[in-house]
């Protein structure tokens, strides 16, 4: 327990508290545990040091550009690749000892969204149902994803968001408690993206667990109960949607553009680098970035510098965050999709 | 689900797929069909046709000799005149550097001379026909000498054809069994051009997360490919014997012994390929460099003993070369189970299935790109 409270908190502690680890002098075992998840390609690090815990019931988000690390990760929970370092236990098992029950217990759609091609979408689920004792019933599936009507028709000739569908339809086919889905929505028009959604939402009504990748900030901040981002294998931050904004919006960003030039914008930050409520500035050429955890106060200030200085002032603004936010904030990295 | 059952449903999904794909009925049911047919009506003498050459007789001057002898080659039935009457030398030698006659027949320019001259195309000089012709002409002249002489020939050859099973073995039983048991290892060495494609869709990986063995996912494989090979079998003996009048006289057992062993050895070199290919083209190039070898090496369409030396102990490694030949014993020879030759060739089979199956299983099981 000891070491994984440390294992923990290389990562910040808000991995801590919503593991609820060091509250409890207890064993306490959460459905799904990742500790210090380590992974090598050659000499390229692509998970370093990966640790978290799902809950039960939760929609559970790793999110991060391309290369962060997220299938990897997914991967290695999944039972497809071994770590290099690091354990994963899922309901109490492992993957050493546990192989065939963990695969009753979980349903995968992988990022290939690999399927018979030749065969229809009945066919696919039918077969996929046979692999396991007790399958759900393949109506039931076809109707949650939505393919009822499209049945007999072979995977070749389904549209993208059809086939991510059927691919997901695939992955609960075995009713399992933990669903793994690998960017569903990569590449899909918006409207096919928000049919996707509706099908996590479904399953969280149900009661299932659904660990998620993705690279839209959009979707996390929708769909998730708690967003993991990671970055160059590392996770960088872990916390709800609502709080990891939360946090962020104690330390807003302040813009101000001068019109007096470059000079003014340059004394201004090295005013504002005084006062004790900025974070941190970024000046480019006459417009100034400043993040305050109090903007009005702030701003108060500001102005007061200014006017005395006769600076004028062409724009100011403070700018709501969001995910895509927290993820600059904590990478320092601009966002790509 | 029970294993049989679920057995049952991954052969029924795999025989799906098998069908839906074209490409598995135009290389396994089309081509060999083709290949078949085509060899046939070149080489098996398009059923039972007679053998007919076109030629020219050229005669220099009108003399007794030279008369005699075309009243006695227009008796020749195999002899297809080009022109009725006797063409002038340079007419004759337009006609055969042009093909147009197989062979120029030019009789003695004066009633003394005594030899007939033989003209044929430089590049057909070691053909059939050609052999064909002045072993004719040779004959005719001979008679021709023996009644200008008088005299009553005291030998004659009879020429009949023996093979080691049945009396009325003929080419096209031969070239028929040669394809049957082609196409049987063309299945095998190109069938698992499968596991290839699977590993690049990721199928393979997909698979491996659900609690499903993949061993049994390769029996219900090689089930549906036993089941392809039996439509070959049926086919192509169906065309052989009602289009060119095949004859088959089947020991079961033997049939039985060569075809499983042969099939799951071919099956075993398919799985091996597919072991160390990484895309689809590397495998089907080594598939197609494999196959085309042995096509011509291990006597399906000709008997080796016909290769030159050097090349005889080649044909003597390849495993197809046994595969025919015990699918031969089981066909058309109507033996082989007793015949200690046939058990050598299953073991030799089965030997190259075993460590085609062996090094396969070694390299999937060591390389870890495999899944991707």
């Amino acid at each position: 327990m000891r070491k994984t409270v440390e294992a923990l908190s290389l990562f910040g502690y808000n991995v801590i508290v919503k593991s609820g680890l060091e509250n409890k002098g207890e064993e306490f075992m959460s459905l799904l545990e990742a500790r210090n998840l380590k992974k090598s390609f050659g000499t390229v690090k692509a998970v370093d040091g990966i640790s978290f815990s799902v809950e039960a019931g939760e929609v559970f988000t790793i999110i991060g550009p391309n290369g962060a690390g997220k299938t990897t990760t997914l991967e290695m929970v999944e039972g497809l690749q071994p770590p290099d370092g690091g354990s994963i236990s899922i309901a109490g098992l492992t993957w050493d000892k546990d192989a065939f029950a963990i695969k009753l217990m979980i349903g995968v759609q992988p990022q290939s969204g690999a399927m018979f091609d030749l065969l229809t979408v009945k066919e696919n689920l039918e077969l996929f149902a046979s692999f396991y004792p007790k399958p759900k019933s393949t109506e039931e599936v076809l109707e949650m994803i939505n393919l009822s009507d499209h049945r007999s028709k072979r995977v070749k000739s389904l549209s993208g968001g059809q086939r991510q569908r059927l691919a997901i339809g695939l992955a609960m086919i075995s009713d399992p408690s933990i669903i793994f889905l690998d960017e569903p929505t990569t590449g899909l028009d918006p409207q096919a993206r928000r049919n996707i959604w509706d099908i996590v939402l479904k399953l969280k009504e149900l009661g299932k667990t659904t660990i998620l990748t993705t690279h839209y900030m959009e979707e996390a901040e929708k769909l998730s109960d708690r967003v993991c981002i990671v970055d160059q294998g590392r996770i960088v931050t872990l916390d709800t949607p609502a709080a990891l904004i939360e946090r962020l919006t104690k330390e807003r960003e302040v813009r101000l553009t001068f019109q007096d030039g470059e000079e003014a914008a340059k004394e201004t930050e090295r005013m504002a680098m005084g006062e004790s409520t900025v974070v941190r500035t970024l000046r480019e050429g006459s417009s100034l970035k400043l993040w305050s955890v109090q903007p009005e106060e702030t701003l108060y200030g500001l102005f007061g510098f200014t006017k005395e200085q006769g600076y004028r002032v062409e724009q100011v603004s403070i700018r709501e965050m969001s995910l895509e936010d927290v993820f600059i904030a904590f990478t320092g990295k601009e966002w790509r999709d | 689900m029970s294993k049989s059952k679920q057995l049952g449903k991954l052969f029924g999904a795999q025989i799906k797929m098998m069908f839906r794909e074209k490409q598995v009925w135009f290389w396994n049911l089309f081509f060999p069909i083709i290949l078949m047919v085509l060899f046939m009506i070149i080489f098996g003498g398009g059923g039972s046709k007679e053998f007919k050459a076109d030629i020219a007789v050229v005669k220099p001057s009108a003399n007794a000799t030279a008369d005699m002898l075309e009243d006695h080659l227009r008796q020749v039935p195999v002899f297809k005149w080009k022109s009725d009457q006797p063409v002038s030398q340079e007419q004759a030698d337009t006609w055969i550097k042009d093909k147009d006659v197989e062979a120029v027949i030019v009789l003695p320019a004066t009633e003394d001379a005594t030899a007939v001259k033989l003209i044929v195309n430089k590049e057909n000089e070691k053909s059939a026909t050609t052999q064909a012709i002045s072993g004719i002409l040779d004959q005719f002249i001979q008679q021709t000498n023996f009644s200008v002489a008088g005299v009553q020939p005291t030998f004659k050859l009879n020429m009949d054809s023996i093979s080691n099973g049945n009396d009325d073995l003929s080419y096209v039983d031969f070239l028929m069994t040669g394809m049957i048991a082609l196409s049987i290892a063309q299945g095998g060495l190109f069938g698992m051009v499968e596991m290839v494609e699977m590993r690049r869709k990721g199928l393979l990986r997909r698979l491996r997360l659900t609690p499903v063995k993949m061993g049994l996912y390769g029996v219900a494989g090689m089930l549906v490919r036993f089941v392809l090979a039996f439509v070959q079998i049926c086919i192509l003996s169906a065309i052989g014997i009602f289009g060119f009048g095949a004859h088959l006289h089947v020991d079961i057992p033997t049939l039985v012994i060569a075809f499983f062993v042969g099939a799951l050895a071919f099956n075993a070199l398919g799985y091996l390929f597919s072991s160390f290919s990484k895309t689809l083209e590397a495998y089907m190039g080594v598939a197609n460099i494999a196959s085309f070898l042995m096509m011509f090496l291990s006597g399906i369409f000709f008997p080796t003993n016909g290769f030159p030396d050097w090349l005889q102990p080649v044909s003597k490694v390849l495993p197809l070369t046994y595969f025919v030949n015990g699918m031969r014993d089981g066909m058309v020879y109507g033996n082989g189970i007793g015949t200690g030759e046939f058990w050598m060739g299953i073991g030799i089979l089965g030997a190259w299935g075993a460590v085609a199956f062996l090094v396969a299983a070694m390299i999937y099981r060591n390389g870890k790109v495999e899944v991707r």
